[in-house]
Parts: C-alpha cells; structure tokens; sequence
C-alpha cells in the first residue's frame, strides 16, 4: 500500500505541474470564438478586439455594416494583456476568429506564417485608396510578398494632459506649442510639493509609446534603425534624452520608484497625485469619463525640443482569418471599416481618430471644452512606433532594464547601452 | 480527500486478491472495475498524460509561431536555462513563498479546525467564513488585496495612518514583497486546509479522549499526545497536496506585481517565468523546458516526503 500510495503522490504531482503547461493553451482558446460563433449560426462573423472604450462605437459602425450587406457580427473584447495569448492560442489551433484587431508588436508572426487573409482583390473590390492612410501604417501591414493583409483601422498620436487646478496653485501657465521639454522639466519642478503629495508628472515604464520614446525623437536620436537591423539605444542622442528623463528622476519630479511599480501613470494622474502626464489618443475616452480629470485637467500639445516636436504614432490594423469559413465575408467587412465613411463615422462617434486622410475632425466634437484638437495638430509631424519582427523579445527586455535605472538614474547611460547590445542580438536573431 | 478515497479502493481490491485470485466471479468484477475507471483514465490520458509527454518533448525543440517550424534544438533550451541567474533567483522565490505558505497555512488552519471541531452555536457559519476565499476566483482575490495593499492609496496604509503608525510598501519591496504575496496565499488556502483537518479531527474517537483525561491529560497533553498523532494522515495529505499546489504559484503574483515593478525579480516564480516565456514571448520551447525543471523539482520533493511520512505519520 506504501508503493501505491508513492506512485499515487508522484502521478499527482506530475499531473498537476504539467497540466498547467496544456491548459493554458485550451483554456484560453475555448473562450476564444469558435464556440459562441457556432451558436450564433456559422454565417455571423466573430469580431475580436481588446478595447472596452471602442466597444460601443464599434458596435454602431458594425449595425451599418449589417444593414448595408446582411452579414451578422458578434463583437468579442479580451483585454490587452490576455488578448494576445488568446489570439496565438486561437491561431496555433486553426480557429482564428473571422476578423481580429493587429497591432505593431505582432503583425510580423501573423504575416509571416500566413494566419491572415490576403486582403488585395478586397481592397480593389471596395475601391479602397491605399494613398489616403498613413504610409508608415499601410506598410506595417503588409506580408514579406507586399500584399496588405490588414487595413488600418485608425491612427493614434500622445498629447500632454495637465491639471489646471494644480497649475494654477503653483502659479505655472499652462503648457502650449512654446513648451520645450525644458520648460516641461522646470514646471515639473514646480508642481512637486515636498511632502509627497503631489508630483510634476511620472512616466509608467512600459508606457514608452507615450512617454520617453517621444523625448528620444524629439532629441534627435532613434530605438531603431528603418532597416529594422540596428538598436538605435546606444546613440548619443539617444543616450541624451534618456539622459535627460534620469535628471527629471534626479529632480524628484517623479514619484518614489515604489509609487509607479503600484500605480501606474495614468492612474496618479487621474487621482490628483500628478500633474501632468503624456497620454496617447487611444485614452482619451477613458479619460474623460473620470470625474477628476473632467473638472480639472486639460490637455495640450505636447513639450518640443530645438524646434523638434514629433509625436510617435501607431495605428492598428483590421485583419481576417485566413482559414475562416467566411473568409470572403470577413474580407467584405474589413475593408468596409476602411472605407472614408466608416472611417469618419469611427472619428464622429469618438471611437478614436482616423487612419483615412482628414476624417478625424469629427473626434473633437467628443468633447468641446477640452482640446482634443492638440491630437490632431501632434499628426504634422510624426514618426512610427519601433518595431521589427520580433518586437516583443527587446520591447519587453529594454523594460526589464529600464526598471532598474529609474530607480538609480544614475546609471541610465549604461543600461541604454546593455540595452542596445542585448537588442542588437535579438535583431540579428529575428 | 480524492487521495484517501483511492487509498480505500486499493485496500478493498487487495484484499478481495488475496481471498481468490482468479476466481470467474472476481474476474468479472475485475472487468466492471476496469469499465468504471475507464473515463477517469481517459480523462488523465488525454489531458495530462500526453500533454506531459508532449510537453516534455517541445522542451527538446526551438519553437516557431503557431507550433509549426520547430528546430530540434538537443539541450539547447536547459543548457540555456541553468546559465540564467533569473531562473535560479525564481526557484528560490518559489521554495520561500512555500517555505511561508504551507507550515503557516497548516498550523494555522489546524488551530482553528480544533477550535471549530466542537458543538456550539452558528459553528457552520464560521466554518463558512473561513472557508469562503477558497470559493473566490483567485484572480478577484488578487484584485482586492492588490488594492488594500497599494501604499498611497490602500485600505492598510490608510488605517495605519490612522492610528499613527509609519505606512510600508508592501508589494513594491523587493525584500518582503514575497511576504505580503504568501499572507494572501495562506488567507485563501486556510479554509480549505481546515475543512480537511476537520474531517480528520472527526475520525477520531471520543474513548482516547475520555481515557487519557482519567488518566489525568490535560488539553494540551491530549493535544500532542492524541489529536497530532491520529491526524498525521491527514496532515501528511494536505503537505504534500499544498507544496505542489504552493510551487506552482503563479496567479496571486501575476495579478499583483506588474512588470515594472521593482519588485518583480524578487517575486517571480518558476510557473510565472513559464508563463512569459511560453504566453508572452512565444518560446514554447524555454518555456517547456522551465516546467519540467518545476516537474522533476516536485517529483523529488514529494518523493522525499514519502519517504519521510514513515518517521512520522501514523495510520491505524
């Protein structure tokens, strides 16, 4: 009975370890949209994206969809940080839904395996003029053969919220298009009060979309060359606005390193702990559906620097299965959401701006005593967000390192360094 | 319990062998057994045993996207694994989160099973209290305490403040961060732990009890002289279910501790790397190889408390 009851006690333990490496996969997939699809007749197409905010506009733009073609939809949000599993998991198990959202960190692994529809005759079918997007965007979506295999659905720029009542307090005028990354140090300075209740701003480290990426073009330097070949972490320019976001740290502009690794950016702001905070567009319905940050805050354009002031862009992209059953369905669908109409409509409903040339006026009605105009000026002069094949593999890495230089500043010159050697090789490795 | 329940049945079948061993009769209820076990060994074979096997096998593999293209890559992925110093620092995050998870979870829920294990009023409405975390989804559990624990704006710090005291960091110190991650481990475990040792209190007979207080045991006496040695079995059960269940921590850290959080290489277990190199990077491969460092860690650990039980658990 001891014998049995070992062997009972070593099978118990191997179940249970190696199981959890099965189940994560089966889960995840399951709640995926295979079976919801199959309920709902196989005819509807399975919408999936990752942002609650846009649910509702999407929605809408969908119901045209329907009225105009017939063709059912059935919209599925899994937030950001489990759609990305959901989605490999759904894929690897040949069950993609029809029609997903891509982003710049993944595009590459789905285009490159073939997951995605090819979206050519589609697009010609429509009538869709590729010219009208953002180029940096219509090429990100595109397979190593050159056909677009996503359409952009929209385009998103980082504009600076502040708080006007915290400005005010400090007797600081309210950042605009003067604002150089200098002044943006000094009255950050300001807005701090030493006792720990308030500071200038933070920067949420693995927010580098909206926050110290845009110092890095602004000061010249770049993350990655456009071959997609070379770590542009170690240039000097570079190294200089890395530089210059340890000297704010220095300042005690930030919150103690304990505070952000709690809390992240945007939500100090929105509880009054910070007073200003770079943001991208994708964020502002979010923002503005807090009640602090509508009776307080503004929103600006954001700080330049020698008369640089680029705002990263990205743009995510709508992308069809292309194992799905409805294949021609989905095509239907996605260059639809390209159209200019659907694209204004998506601007009009305050979804997010606009991938299609000047359809994005209407995003500012959403909100007519806050200037959201500043996300429409921050697109004269904008530059793409890094990325290569494998983006995830140095994104996640340069994180990893940067943690440690926010908390000991001094070595940020160092750790830009260790970052671009270490992303040096994973480039070589793609 | 599953665990005793199966004890029972191996008893029973080994006693019905020695009576006759092939006899027609217990050949026939030896089919029916076998007919009965079935969708349980199906159950196992497709969703653990092969996954193990499958499992064990892509560690051996450099995979590509979407399970296609993997390279055989030999022992690429551990060679890989042993010369990171993160893996070694998880696994030792890991054996101290279950260093403070197990025993504080077992003394604890022992107490308090003995205290409940006895007739008074609204005894069930305790016993459910105790017993409620265990019914909360782990990652809502999480959620809340990641909350109460926030040191600007957390429900702790708060009242600390209130009463004067200095506010701690809790989940963003590197050092003690793995304290404050296995008190929540050990808040959800309590209940369920007790539930067993209640069972087990339970089997006991009142006679040794009676005996032993004519005989002039006190409480406590009976407590260590009694109640510890026929629980063994039990106690001996819920070790070794909570270690392994202690070493596969993954859900309370993940929740709680972000990815830029100062704290996180202090924090991270084996199961948590699993998870980013598998999920989130992709690397099915490493990822593999990772869980089955976690697998053979287990196996010998639970070996070892086999062996050890004979020095120390009783059975009738």
């Amino acid at each position: 009975m001891k014998k049995m009851n070992k062997v009972i006690a070593l099978l118990l333990a191997t179940f249970m370890v190696v199981s959890l490496a099965a189940c994560g996969g089966k889960d995840k997939s399951s709640s995926g949209s295979s079976d919801s699809g199959s309920k709902k007749g196989s005819d509807t197409l399975t919408v999936a994206i990752w942002d609650t905010n846009q649910e509702s506009g999407i929605k809408e733009i969908l119901a045209d969809f329907t009225a105009d073609t017939g063709i059912k939809t059935d919209v599925q949000v899994t937030p950001w940080a489990q759609y990305w599993t959901m989605l490999e998991a759904s894929a690897t198990g040949g069950s993609l839904p029809d029609v997903c959202w891509m982003h710049a960190n993944e595009i590459a692994k789905y285009a490159e395996s073939g997951m995605l529809l090819d979206l050519d005759d589609a697009i010609a079918e429509q009538g869709l003029d590729m010219t009208k997007y953002p180029s940096g965007i219509v090429d990100l979506y595109q397979n190593p053969d050159g056909a677009q295999v996503a359409i952009p659905k929209d385009i998103d720029t980082i504009a600076l919220w502040y708080n006007k009542t915290m400005f005010d307090e400090a007797g600081v005028s309210y950042p605009d298009d003067t604002w150089t990354w200098d002044t943006f140090r000094e009255a950050a300075k300001k807005l701090t009060k030493a006792d720990g209740s308030q500071y200038g701003t933070a920067f949420t480290i693995s927010e580098n979309q909206q926050t110290y990426y845009n110092i890095i073009y602004d000061f010249g330097g770049y993350v990655i060359n456009d071959e997609k070949t070379k770590s542009g972490w170690d240039d000097p320019k570079t190294i200089e606005a890395m530089d210059f976001v340890a000297d704010m740290i220095k300042d005690g502009s930030f919150p103690p390193y304990t505070t952000v690794s709690e809390t992240d950016q945007a939500a100090l702001f929105q509880s009054g702990k910070t007073a200003m905070l770079p943001q991208g567009s994708w964020m502002v319905t979010a923002m503005l559906e807090n009640e602090y940050v509508h009776d307080n805050c503004d929103i600006a354009v954001m700080p330049s620097h020698d008369g640089t002031n680029k705002s990263i862009f990205n743009g995510l992209g709508w992308a069809a299965a292309k194992d799905s059953k409805n294949a021609e369905n989905a095509a239907k669908l996605v260059t639809y959401l390209g159209t200019e109409a659907a694209q204004k409509k998506q601007a009009d409903l305050g979804v997010t701006m606009s991938a299609y040339e000047d359809t994005s006026e209407g995003f500012i009605s959403k909100d007519t005593e806050k200037n959201i105009q500043a996300y429409i000026d921050m697109q004269d002069d904008i530059v793409m967000y890094p990325y290569s094949k494998d983006t995830i593999a140095w994104n996640d890495m340069s994180i990893e390192e940067l943690v440690k230089a926010w908390q000991d500043p001094a070595i940020m010159a160092d750790t830009c360094k260790k970052i671009a050697a270490q992303m040096n090789d994973d480039l070589a490795a793609e | 319990m599953a665990h005793n329940k199966v004890e029972n049945n191996n008893t029973k079948n080994a006693n019905g062998h020695k009576k006759s061993m092939w006899s027609i009769h217990n050949r026939g209820e030896m089919i029916w057994g076998w007919i009965f076990v079935l969708p349980t060994i199906l159950g196992l074979v497709i969703l653990n045993i092969i996954p193990i096997i499958q499992t064990i096998y892509q560690s051996f593999f450099k995979t590509g996207a979407f399970g296609r293209g993997n390279i055989f890559v030999g022992l690429e992925n551990y060679q890989k694994m042993f010369g990171e110093s993160e893996i070694w620092q998880s696994l030792l995050n890991t054996v101290i989160y279950t260093i403070i998870e197990v025993p504080l979870s077992i003394f604890i829920a022992l107490v308090l099973a003995v205290l409940l294990n006895r007739k008074m009023k609204g005894i069930s409405v305790y016993r459910t209290i105790f017993f409620m975390p265990m019914v909360a989804a782990p990652a809502a559990i999480a959620m809340v305490w990641r909350w109460l624990y926030n040191s600007d704006f957390g429900l702790i710090n708060q009242f600390i403040k209130l009463i004067g005291g200095t506010p701690l960091n809790y989940i963003s110190n590197p050092n003690t961060a793995i304290f404050w991650v296995a008190v929540v481990g050990i808040w959800s475990v309590i209940g369920y732990n007790m539930v067993l040792f209640i069972s087990g209190l339970q089997e006991i007979p009142n006679d040794y009890y009676e005996a032993s207080s004519i005989d002039g045991a006190g409480p406590i006496r009976q407590f260590f002289s009694i109640t510890i040695p026929l629980i063994s079995p039990t106690m001996f059960f819920v070790t070794v279910t909570r270690v392994i269940a202690a070493m596969q921590i993954f859900d309370v850290i993940y929740m709680m501790i972000d990815r830029t959080n100062a704290a996180l290489p202090k924090v991270q277990s084996l199961v948590y790397l699993f998870y980013k190199y598998a999920f989130v990077q992709n690397n099915r491969g490493y990822g593999a190889a990772i869980i089955v460092l976690l697998l053979v860690i287990i196996m010998i650990i639970t070996a070892i408390q086999n062996y050890a039980q004979k020095k120390w658990v009783t059975y009738n």
